[in-house]
């Protein structure tokens, strides 16, 4: 009879896990999307996501940020399967100084704030994926999902000043590759092409 | 605060991670310096566009059906 009521108890939690990870799926199946930039390599990390889960399910803490704790499974299972191990050695951040000064010097040369809402959103979304992974991780934790900058640090197991530089970077990269495109296809006019 | 100390705070201050003592200074130059003001715009509008873009799209559901079967 105790072990009768110690299995309902475990399947209760278990069903009880299940419905809270299973209602981050849509979320995690788009972080997927831009991650692998494939829809069947997408389906695979998130399903292979949900089994490690389920597996660790006891390293989870009940009422902490289970969609943190989900990113932070696929994310590593990304970099494990597809990109060969994890980035942490990668030195892509250079010395995280900020050199939007450098480049926003000349006001001119500054887009106006509404010409992004003149670009198709397909469009938004190629420039996301064009991204270096470890620049276009941080926008999606941060930009897209929301994540405060201190859980994108525990997501990404990396301190609160590498998401900082890798966010200020990933934004100028977007910037340009988004003003560029307006201008390529004639949605903006650089003050240059007027003369 | 010059344009410089500014610009270096912008993304903190669109992603609401200053400090208040940090937010009213950021607060303080903006009100007075209209390049800084089109920057924040920008930037601002930025983050906007790019999570209203790629926060589409759902799961298709045949993955659904079988995470069902894995999990329950």
């Amino acid at each position: 009879m105790v072990l009768v009521a110690e299995h309902a108890a475990d399947t209760d939690q278990r069903d009880r896990f299940a419905g809270e990870a299973i209602g981050h799926l849509d979320t995690l199946y788009r972080g997927a999307l831009r991650l692998t930039r494939d829809p069947a390599r997408a389906e695979d990390l998130v399903q292979d996501t949900y089994v490690r889960a389920l597996r660790y399910q006891n390293s989870y803490q009940a009422g902490t940020n289970m969609k943190a704790w989900l990113f932070a499974i696929m994310r590593n299972l990304f970099w494990d399967r597809f990109k060969g191990g994890r980035p942490e050695d990668v030195s892509l951040d250079g010395d995280g100084q900020f050199a939007l000064y450098d480049t926003l010097r000349d006001p001119s040369a500054m887009p106006e704030a509404d010409v992004l809402d003149r670009i198709a959103a397909e469009e938004v979304v190629k420039a996301v994926e064009q991204l270096p992974e470890l620049h276009r991780e941080v926008v999606l934790l941060v930009d897209v999902e929301g994540f405060a900058y201190k859980e994108a640090a525990e997501v990404l197991g990396v301190p609160i000043g590498t998401v900082m530089s890798r966010l200020h970077r990933a934004r100028r990269q977007l910037q340009k590759l988004l003003y560029d495109y307006a201008r390529e296809s004639g949605i903006v006019h650089s003050k240059g092409d007027e003369a | 605060m010059n344009c410089k100390d500014c610009w270096e705070k912008l993304d903190r201050y669109v992603d609401r991670e200053l400090t208040d003592a940090e937010l009213y200074e950021v607060k303080r130059h903006l009100q007075d310096c209209p390049h800084c003001e089109d920057l924040y715009r920008l930037q601002l509008n930025l983050r906007r566009v790019v999570k209203v873009c790629c926060d589409q799209g759902v799961a298709p559901e045949h993955l659904r059906s079988r995470l069902r079967q894995i999990l329950f």
